[in-house]
């Protein structure tokens, strides 16, 4: 096999058989392995009415046989293969990802072609994925961290809206979605516009596109159409829910933000990172975890998604010092939008989050989630290039007026989940 | 008939070991073509070395080790890795404790620096160590709020009565409320320094050269750190244990657990091979992406438990350690199925396992499974010094190895006959989760 020298940080983009998008990432330096994910337009956005669940339940399912193997049969034939098998599914879409040695790409391709063209699943295994869906649901009620999402997610998007269910559904719409609904369901969208298919590995694209247009011609050529976004409006209000024998109380202080396509975006971005980021250095850590040690995670993060976002700072705490973490919250994120960030911490922040795609380079796998990620936002091929140029570009003023529009808490929702008692 | 891709001899980049005359341990793995470099340091101390009053030192001392040292004030390290785009976290284990630091490939000198400086100068201030307690409290809080963490931690003190395994590497809540600053000090001082250490740095560099770089900035620290073998043996059990339990959750929790071997143990092969046909895969030879809970359509437990539909997850969760730990299997029940049931299953299953042994298919396929987990595994400067410390530290570097060549020999009678060692029902740990959600809504 060839191997293409190649940047992994410069994508190519082509067209496969009706309509499917192409998107090919060289693999970094020394790797040897592949990874190919298949993106649809079938998250639960699209959930059928009275359907709720049905994009989880098909995403379960991608994993329960395909083509001519059954579930067991095809997890031997992966086995020998050395690849793994992973679906995902999120409100917007759905993906299944396929990893393992690049020796036989073509190979591992063809297992994600069936699964997408001919998946194959019986009663059991519907059974098997409702059982799971079910213990899912309960979790969404009796989990603090899951309880806390969930609770969020509904104060802050109005019934309708995509984002704001987690996709579980409820007992009475597992026990409707039929084989044939998830059947129907499947084919509408694992259809060609508005899929993608993201190979990172030494994959030559003219290759690549011959081996998709012969896997994939089967693909449907219509998709499905975006379903109907409601504009979020909420009100600020704090909902504490009592959960009796748990141990640590979940606080979330959140708001609609920007989706991913804002202009802000970056500068929103570096904004949540200075605040709650994944670095040791954020306010929020250092002044909650660092300083108070009121608790052993304190994040914020910003989901900016395709048809708009939310942010969300994030803290677990003792049911005695909750009470002190709300307050702090909405002080830091209320600093980042009145005073500008001093210029070192921005240049700090910012280094750490541009070595953060070299981090990436590493292995296949890594890589491959900024391909997939540059892919579905229809971000430019080379725009994981550039992302040092853009941080660097972003002063501290632009950092301050992102998180005016994106982070500030001033109308924000609190959510409080663990044991708090009755008020 | 398919193709198999996976190899049979594990892939593993060159290494270049050496020690310091102040009893450090140090390993190389230049990866020529990589962008990063990882730093890892592994201390040989654990939750194993603790004793009642002191248990949660290990974990303590290794979030202390981020809060000063003479030339990182706190604050510092963080800083210097954020700067140069790097990332950094640690781990506290029964076994060991771990800190790794991974950086772009030309600032590799930034964590082997502090990693110098914190080996035997950690400053662990009162002040500190006292603001510092209510994380740590929040750390075992937020692992409470899971009931695997609570029946993992129960099944461990049921199974373990002589023998440190018996407190989880968090420590007990009153012992977290009560050290002292100066007990942990002085259990720094005993338990960190360059002979109780390896130091493995993975990726982009010039080997001699980190090498010199190496010795210039740990050859001076003094020869302290203290290696101690835990001298306590547990002795068999007179019989079955049991615990219920009862807090939040969703449906039924079983977990049953035997004795299991140590990792250099020569039985370890053969339970591994059961772990597999039982539960799916192993923890050491997984699959790197995506591994989730292991488990696998064709494993005996899924077939006897999640396919009929009495529970939704059911694996093995063996971790094999220093020395003799728990195989356990972890059930989550389906909605209505009580443990009676779930606990006639896997007696079923593993008398089974253990009356006739696996068939041949199952073998093929179980060392097919567990080779494939070492097929990318060294994939990546990061997990490249994470499975070399892993077994440097246990053991040794040739453990890996030794272990992947003896489990393409061991025989479906070994297997079965390990299978039967295995299971005694008076080695036996039961312990039962019943969910009393009840949500108040304010």
């Amino acid at each position: 096999m060839g191997e293409p020298a190649g940047d992994p940080l410069e994508l190519e983009y082509a067209h496969g058989p009706s309509d499917l998008r192409l998107v090919r990432q060289p693999g970094p330096p020394g790797t040897h392995s592949v990874a190919a994910t298949f993106v649809a337009p079938a998250g639960w956005a699209y959930d059928p009415p009275r359907g709720e669940a049905t994009a989880r339940l098909a995403g379960l399912l991608a994993t329960s046989g395909a083509g001519g193997r059954d579930r067991r049969a095809l997890a031997r034939y992966l086995d020998r293969l050395g690849a793994s098998l992973s679906p995902r599914v999120d409100p917007e879409s759905a993906e299944v990802t396929i990893w393992g040695p690049a020796a036989p790409w073509e190979a591992l391709l063809g297992i994600l072609a069936d699964v997408v063209l001919r998946p194959r699943f019986g009663p059991d295994d519907l059974a098997r994925v409702r059982r799971q869906l079910l213990e899912r649901q309960l979790q969404d009620g009796a989990q603090p961290g899951h309880r806390a999402e969930r609770e969020m997610l509904a104060a802050l998007f109005p019934s309708g809206h995509p984002y704001r269910s987690t996709g579980v559904g409820d007992r009475a719409s597992l026990a409707r979605i039929g084989a044939a609904s998830i059947g129907r369901f499947r084919r509408a969208h694992f259809a060609g516009p508005g899929c993608m298919l993201v190979v990172t590995g030494p994959v030559p694209l003219d290759r690549l596109r011959r081996v998709a247009g012969r896997l994939f011609a089967e693909l449907p050529s219509t998709g499905p159409a975006p379903p109907a976004v409601p504009t979020p409006r909420p009100a600020p209000r704090e909902i504490r829910i009592d959960l009796p024998g748990t141990a640590q109380v979940e606080v979330r202080l959140a708001r609609v933000s920007i989706a991913r396509a804002d202009p802000t975006y970056p500068a929103a971005y570096l904004a949540n990172e200075i605040l709650g980021g994944s670095s040791m250095l954020s306010r929020l850590y250092a002044r909650v975890r660092g300083r108070d040690g009121l608790a052993y995670h304190a994040s914020s993060q910003l989901e900016s998604m395709r048809w708009g976002g939310y942010w969300e700072a994030r803290v677990g705490t003792g049911p005695d010092r909750w009470r002190r973490v709300v307050p702090m919250l909405r002080e830091e994120a209320g600093r980042l939008v009145h005073r500008p960030v001093p210029s070192a911490e921005l240049a700090t922040m910012r280094e750490s989050r541009i070595g953060a795609v070299r981090l990436a380079l590493e292995s296949t796998a890594e890589a491959h989630e900024l391909a997939v990620d540059a892919a579905y936002h229809g971000l430019a091929p080379d725009y994981w290039r550039r992302w040092p140029e853009v941080l660097r570009g972003l002063a501290a003023e632009d950092v301050r007026r992102a998180a005016e529009a994106a982070i500030d808490p001033t109308d924000a929702v609190t959510v409080v989940v663990g044991p708090v008692g009755r008020r | 008939m398919e193709r198999v891709v996976v190899p049979a001899t594990l892939v593993r980049p060159p290494t270049v070991a050496f020690g310091l005359g102040n009893g450090l341990r140090v390993i190389l793995a230049p990866l020529p073509e990589s962008p990063t470099a990882s730093v890892w340091v592994w201390y040989r101390v654990g939750s194993k070395n603790e004793r009642p009053g002191l248990t949660g030192a290990s974990h303590w001392v290794e979030h202390m080790l981020f809060e000063g040292s003479p030339r990182y004030p706190k604050g510092a390290i963080d800083r210097a890795v954020a700067e140069v785009g790097g990332e950094l976290n640690a781990f506290t284990d029964y076994d060991f404790t771990a800190y790794y630091t991974t950086v772009p490939r030309e600032h590799l000198e930034v964590p082997l620096a502090f990693e110098a400086d914190r080996m035997t100068r950690a400053r662990l201030d009162d002040a500190e160590v006292e603001r510092e307690r209510t994380v740590i409290r929040s750390e075992r809080e937020g692992n409470e709020n899971w009931p695997e963490f609570r029946v993992e931690e129960e099944a461990m003190a049921l199974a373990f009565r002589v023998h440190p395994y018996r407190w989880d590497a968090l420590g007990w809540r009153r012992d977290i409320e009560r050290l002292s600053p100066a007990e942990l000090r002085a259990y720094y001082r005993q338990y960190y320094g360059p002979r109780n250490a390896t130091l493995v740095v993975a990726g982009g560099f010039d080997a001699r050269r980190v090498a010199s770089d190496v010795r210039r900035r740990f050859g001076s620290l003094p020869e302290t750190g203290a290696a101690v073998d835990v001298p306590e043996v547990e002795p068999p059990a007179e019989g079955e244990r049991r615990a219920e339990l009862r807090g939040p959750g969703t449906t039924p929790y079983l977990l049953v657990a035997w004795r299991a071997p140590a990792l250099d143990d020569p039985a370890t092969p053969a339970t591994l091979l059961v772990d597999t046909i039982l539960g799916g895969g192993s923890r050491l030879f997984g699959p790197a992406w995506g591994s989730g809970s292991g488990e696998h359509p064709s494993a005996r437990l899924y077939r006897a438990l999640v396919d009929p539909g009495l529970a939704v997850r059911a694996t093995c969760e063996w971790q094999p350690r220093r020395y003799p730990g728990l195989f356990s299997v972890a059930v989550q029940a389906a909605e209505g199925v009580g443990f009676d049931r779930l606990e006639s299953e896997i007696d079923r299953v593993t008398e089974r396992l253990a009356r006739t042994g696996p068939t041949s298919a199952e073998m093929d396929d179980a060392r097919v499974r567990l080779r494939r987990g070492a097929t990318l595994a060294y994939e990546g400067a990061t997990r490249t010094g994470f499975r070399l410390g892993y077994f440097s530290t246990l053991r040794d570097l040739a453990l890996e190895g030794d272990l992947f060549r003896r489990l393409q020999a061991v025989r479906a009678a070994e297997v079965r006959a390990r299978a039967r060692e295995l299971f005694r029902p008076s080695q036996r740990v039961v312990v039962r989760y019943t969910p009393t959600s009840e949500a108040r809504d304010g």
